[in-house]
C-alpha cells in the first residue's frame, strides 16, 4: 500500500506551501495528491494582489490596521485572533515568496510595490502586474521541483479514512490508470479550495472547484463552518462568469439594463456604479428581476463613451478578455455581465493550526474555515490566507507526524467507494449527470445566492434532496477506465450536491443579514442572536445538524459595516 | 432618453472535427464530426463542453481555469496550438473560411485518450534545467525581516517569462523538438534563461551546463514558438538571451559558440563562410561524416570538392571592416569593466546593457 507520514490534498497555494514546510525534514516522506497538475490550480487565476502590512506606500501601516480593516471587512464575524496570527504573519510569508524568486513588481527604490484595494484603508496589497496568483503559484512549484516534492497528479480522492479519533489515510482514484487506491498516512492536510462551482455556469471559479475537500470531510463526520456565506463579484462575463475587473467602473463605465437606462441611480445615487460589491449585485438582482435583463439574466457594463484610445490606454486587458472570451469589443459595444459566485467563505472547521476535531486531519485555504474571512473576504486576503495557514497546517502536520506512529488499518477501506464508483458504471439508471449539474447551478444562483429568503430556501432544499436521489440514479455513459472524466465529473457532482445542501440549510438557518448572506426576510444584522459562526455536521439521518458556535472577539467590538 | 441595447447575437451550425482516440479499443485515431449551434461568443472549450454534456460523455479533454491562466486545454484547433478556452469558434470559422474546424492533440507528445496527451516528459525535461531560484545570499537578506532590492529594469529583463503557463503549445510547435529527442523544449530553455537573468539567483554555472546538455545551441530559431504563445512569452528570444549569458560566461567549447566564431573568423579571412570545414569546425572529427558525404554527392554529380572556399574579391575590405568592429568592442568590453560600479545592487543587467535586439 502507498505509505506516506504526511499526504495533502490539492496543489494549489496551500497544498504547496504545506509541502514546502517538509524541506527540511528528509526523515518526514510528503506527497501531494492533486486532480490537476500543481500549475492548473486555481491560485493561478488571483490577479490583484496579496495583502501585507510592509508600510511600502504609507509609511503608518501596521498589522493592526490590517486586522481591523479584516474584521471590518468580515462584518465582525471572523475570529479576531486568527486574524491577528494572519495579519502579524503576512510580512514574512510574502518576504519568503520574494526570497523564493516570485517576481512582485517593484518601487523606484527597489522594494515590493502596493496598491490600494478595495475595503482596505491603506495601500497593501502587493502585487505583480495582474498575475500576482500565478507567479506566487509557479514560484511555489518551481522551489518544489528544488526540494523533490513527491506528485501525484490527476488522482481524484474520494474518501478521508479515520477511525474516529486518528488519520489514516485518504482512498483516490488514479484517474489516468483508472485503478482505485488507498493511501496510508499519518496526517492529511486539506488543501483542495473553493466550491463556487455549486453555482455551475454562475461562477467565476475553474471547473475543478467542486468542494471535494470539505464534502469528504464533512461524509467523514468533520464539521463545516459558515457554509452560506459566499461572495459574489458583481461583474463576471455572460457567458462563462470570468471576471472584469473593477477597474472598468473605476475608469468611469456604467451599468446599463437592457433599455439602456443607468440603472445605479435607483440603488446608490451618489456612489452609483463605485458602490460595495454586495450592492451592486444586489441592484443587477433587482434589474433583472422586475425584467430589465437580458435574455440570459444579464446587464450590461458600457465603456463605449471611454473611447478607444483611453480603452486600449488604461483597461488594455480587460478589452483583451472580451474579445477572447465573449466576442466583444468593449470599444463598440457594451459588455454583458452578471453577477457571478467568487469566493466561498465557509469550509472545514479548523483552528488556526488548521487542525480539525480528528487528530491528523488538517484543512488549509479556501476549503477551510478558521475563520479569517468571516461573513465577507476583503480583496488580496485570499491569497495571504494559503500562504499563511498553507504554512502552519503543513508546519503543525509535520511535527504530528513525527510525534506518532500510523494508526492500524482495518480491512476493507476501499469497498464502499469500489461499490459507488460501480454502481455508477454498471447502473441501468436513466438520468443524466449534466442535466443534474445544469438544475443544481439554477436552483442555486436563483435561490440561494445574491437575495435570499425562507421560502426560496427551502424550495431550494427541497430541490437539491430531489437532484441527491437522482444522482443514485444517474448513469456513467463512458466505461473506459482510462481518463474517464465523465466519471470524475460524477463524483465531484456527489460533492457538490452535498455541500449545496449544507449551504442552503445553513442559509435558511441564519435569519438575518450578514456580509454575503442577504436575507430580504431579515434585512437586518442580529449581533444578539447571530454573532455566531454556523457548524454543519452530517447527521444519522443523512441530513446535515446544525449548531452554533461563538466569534472570538478580542480587540475590536463589533461596529456598523459602512465605507 | 436611455435607448434600448441591441442584443442580438449570431447563431450558426458548425461542424466540430474532432480526433478520437481510446486506447482501450481504437488500433489507430480517427475524427468524428460532431454539428454545434454555435452562439457569438462561444469559445472551443465551451462547444467541446456542449458536446460531451448533449452528444457524447465519452469524449475526452483537460480543461480548468476557463479563462487562459492554467494551460490546461492546451489542443490543436486546425493545425495550430492554442488554448481552446480563449479561441473563439465564430471568428475561427471566419478565418478559414470554413463551416468546420478540426480539433486534434498537441503535437511532440504521447496521446492518452482524445485530446489528452502525456505532458510528463515536457516537465520532466523541465525539471532537468533547475528552474528554480537559487538563493543568492550575498543579494538576498539573511532574515524575513527584510525583502531584497530589485529594481524595475532588473524585473523586466525576464518579467516577460514568468507569464508562462506551461501549457506546451510551443512544445508541440517546435521544429526542435520533432528532431531532436533530447532536446528541452522552448519553455524549459525560456525558464532557465528566467532564473540566470535574476540577480537574486546564485545557480547560473549548474543551470547552464544543464542547457547546454539539453540542446541550447540546437534550437533552429525558427520562432514557430514566439508565434503560438498564448500568454506572449517569446521562447525563442529568451533561448537567443541564454546563448548570449553562455559565451559572456565563457562557455566557449559548445558548437553554438564555435559556429559563432568560425563565422567571424572565416568572413575575416575568405569574405565569405568556409561551409565545406564548416561541420568539422563545429562538430569535431564527426563532422567529417557531413563532409564525405557532401564530396561523394558533388562527385556523383561531376564537380570537384575543395576544402577551403575560394578568397572573394572584396575581401580585404571586409576584413578592415572586421578588424574595426573588434576594436570598437574591445573598446566597450574595456569601458563596461571600467564604468561597472562595484556596488552589487545598481549592476544593471548583461542581456539588458548590451542590448539585444527582440526581433
Amino acid at each position: 500500500m502507498l505509505t506516506y507520514d504526511v499526504l495533502i490534498i490539492g496543489s494549489g497555494g496551500a497544498g504547496l506551501y504545506a509541502a514546502l514546510e517538509s524541506r527540511r525534514q528528509e526523515e518526514i516522506s510528503v506527497a501531494v495528491v492533486s486532480k490537476v497538475y500543481a500549475t492548473r490550480s486555481h491560485t493561478g487565476a488571483a490577479q490583484g494582489g496579496v495583502n501585507a502590512a510592509l508600510a511600502t506606500l504609507d509609511p503608518s501601516d501596521t498589522w493592526l490596521d490590517h486586522c481591523f480593516d479584516t474584521v471590518k471587512g468580515a462584518d465582525y464575524l471572523a475570529d479576531q485572533d486568527a486574524v491577528e496570527v494572519m495579519c502579524r504573519e503576512a510580512p514574512m510569508v510574502v518576504r519568503e515568496m520574494e526570497h523564493w524568486g516570485c517576481p512582485f513588481s517593484r518601487t523606484d527604490d527597489g522594494r515590493i510595490a502596493q496598491r490600494p484595494f478595495g475595503g482596505a484603508s491603506k495601500p497593501r496589497a502587493c502585487y505583480s502586474a495582474d498575475k500576482v496568483g500565478h507567479v506566487i503559484l509557479h514560484t511555489l512549484y518551481e522551489q518544489g521541483i528544488k526540494y523533490g516534492v513527491n506528485y501525484f497528479n490527476e488522482w481524484f480522492v474520494l474518501s478521508l479514512l479515520h477511525n474516529g479519533s486518528r488519520c489514516l489515510g485518504v482512498t483516490a482514484l488514479d484517474v489516468r490508470s483508472g485503478r482505485l487506491h488507498a493511501i496510508r498516512a499519518k496526517a492529511v492536510v486539506l488543501a483542495t479550495g473553493g466550491h463556487g462551482r455549486i453555482y455551475w455556469l454562475c461562477t467565476s471559479n475553474a471547473l475543478g472547484n467542486t468542494g471535494d475537500g470539505p464534502a469528504i470531510a464533512y461524509r467523514a463526520g468533520i464539521p463545516l463552518k459558515d457554509m452560506e456565506f459566499v461572495q459574489f463579484h458583481p461583474t463576471g462575463l455572460r457567458r462563462t462568469g470570468i471576471l472584469v475587473s473593477e477597474g472598468a467602473r473605476g475608469e468611469g463605465g456604467h451599468l446599463l439594463n437592457v433599455e439602456g437606462e443607468r440603472f445605479m441611480f435607483r440603488y446608490a445615487p451618489e456612489k452609483m456604479e463605485l458602490a460595495p460589491r454586495d450592492l451592486v449585485c444586489r441592484a443587477i438582482e433587482t434589474e433583472v428581476r422586475n425584467g430589465k435583463g437580458g435574455p440570459d439574466g444579464e446587464v450590461f457594463l458600457d465603456i463605449t463613451h471611454l473611447g478607444a484610445e483611453r480603452i486600449s490606454e488604461r483597461l488594455p486587458q480587460i478589452r483583451q478578455l472580451c474579445i477572447k472570451f465573449e466576442d466583444i469589443d468593449p470599444v463598440e459595444e457594451p459588455i454583458p455581465i452578471k453577477p457571478t459566485a467568487h469566493y466561498s467563505m465557509g469550509g472545514i472547521h479548523t483552528d488556526d493550526c488548521g487542525r480539525t476535531p480528528i487528530q491528523g486531519i488538517y484543512a488549509a485555504g479556501e476549503c477551510g474555515c478558521i475563520s479569517v474571512h468571516g461573513a465577507n473576504r476583503l480583496g488580496g486576503n485570499s491569497l495571504l490566507d494559503i500562504l499563511v495557514f498553507g504554512r502552519r497546517a503543513g508546519r503543525d502536520a509535520l511535527q504530528y507526524a513525527r510525534g506518532v506512529d500510523f494508526a492500524p488499518m482495518p480491512e476493507g477501506f476501499l469497498e464502499a467507494d469500489q461499490a459507488f464508483i460501480d454502481s455508477l458504471i454498471q447502473g441501468d439508471g436513466s438520468e443524466n449527470i449534466a442535466e443534474i449539474r445544469h438544475r443544481m447551478g439554477e436552483v442555486m444562483a436563483q435561490k440561494v445566492g445574491v437575495y435570499r429568503n425562507g421560502k426560496d430556501l427551502a424550495q431550494a432544499i427541497e430541490a437539491i434532496r430531489e437532484l441527491q436521489e437522482r444522482l443514485s440514479r444517474a448513469r456513467v455513459r463512458d466505461h473506459s477506465r482510462s481518463f474517464n472524466t465523465e466519471l470524475v465529473a460524477s463524483l465531484e457532482l456527489r460533492n457538490m450536491l452535498s455541500l449545496a445542501e449544507v449551504i442552503a440549510v445553513c442559509a435558511q438557518e441564519r435569519r438575518e443579514t450578514r456580509g454575503a448572506h442577504f436575507r430580504e426576510d431579515f434585512p437586518e444584522r442580529d449581533d444578539q442572536h447571530w454573532l455566531k459562526h454556523t457548524m454543519a455536521s452530517l447527521g444519522s439521518d443523512g441530513c446535515p445538524r446544525l449548531s452554533l458556535s461563538p466569534v472570538a472577539i478580542t480587540r475590536f467590538k463589533p461596529g456598523t459595516r459602512t465605507y | 432618453m436611455a435607448t434600448p441595447l441591441n442584443i442580438e447575437r449570431q447563431k450558426v451550425e458548425a461542424n466540430i472535427r474532432v480526433h478520437r482516440f481510446n486506447p482501450e479499443h481504437d488500433r489507430a485515431p480517427y475524427f468524428d464530426v460532431f454539428k454545434v449551434e454555435v452562439e457569438t461568443g462561444m469559445t472551443v472549450l465551451e462547444v467541446l463542453q456542449v458536446i460531451k454534456e448533449t452528444q457524447d460523455s465519452t469524449l475526452t479533454f483537460r480543461a480548468s481555469c476557463r479563462s487562459s491562466i492554467c494551460g490546461s486545454c492546451a489542443v490543436r484547433i486546425n493545425e495550430k496550438p492554442v488554448l481552446a478556452c480563449s479561441t473563439q469558434v465564430i471568428p475561427t470559422l471566419v478565418a478559414f473560411w470554413k463551416s468546420s474546424i478540426t480539433v486534434s492533440p498537441l503535437k511532440g507528445l504521447p496521446n492518452i485518450r482524445d485530446l489528452v496527451v502525456d505532458i510528463d516528459p515536457a516537465l520532466e525535461k523541465l525539471s532537468r534545467l533547475h528552474p528554480y531560484l537559487m538563493e543568492n545570499k550575498e543579494w538576498i537578506p539573511e532574515t524575513l525581516e527584510h525583502e531584497s532590492l530589485m529594481s524595475r529594469e532588473e524585473l523586466k529583463t525576464f518579467d516577460r517569462n514568468t507569464d508562462c503557463i506551461l501549457c506546451a503549445c510551443c512544445f508541440s510547435t517546435c521544429s526542435a523538438v520533432s528532431v531532436d529527442p533530447g532536446y528541452a523544449g522552448p519553455f524549459s530553455l525560456a525558464k532557465a534563461y528566467r532564473f540566470s537573468a535574476d540577480p537574486r539567483d546564485s545557480f547560473k554555472r549548474p543551470r547552464m551546463q544543464a542547457a547546454q546538455d539539453y540542446g541550447l545551441w540546437s534550437c533552429a530559431q525558427c520562432r514557430k514558438c514566439i508565434t503560438v504563445c498564448p500568454k506572449d512569452t517569446r521562447p525563442a528570444v529568451a533561448i537567443q538571451r541564454l546563448r548570449k549569458i553562455s559565451i559572456d560566461d565563457g562557455i566557449h567549447n559548445t558548437p553554438g559558440s564555435r559556429r559563432a566564431k568560425a563565422y567571424m573568423n572565416d568572413v575575416a579571412k575568405f569574405g565569405q563562410v568556409n561551409k565545406p570545414i564548416l561541420p568539422v569546425v563545429v562538430n569535431g572529427p564527426k563532422g567529417w561524416a557531413a563532409v564525405e558525404a557532401e564530396e561523394g554527392y558533388l562527385r556523383k554529380h561531376g564537380l570537384t570538392h575543395s576544402l577551403q572556399a575560394p578568397r572573394l574579391p572584396g575581401q580585404p575590405h571586409v576584413a578592415r571592416i572586421c578588424q574595426r568592429v573588434r576594436e570598437l568592442t574591445q573598446n566597450m568590453t574595456k569601458k563596461r569593466t571600467a564604468l561597472r560600479p562595484s556596488n552589487e545592487e545598481s549592476k544593471p543587467h548583461r542581456a539588458e546593457e548590451e542590448g539585444i535586439r527582440d526581433e
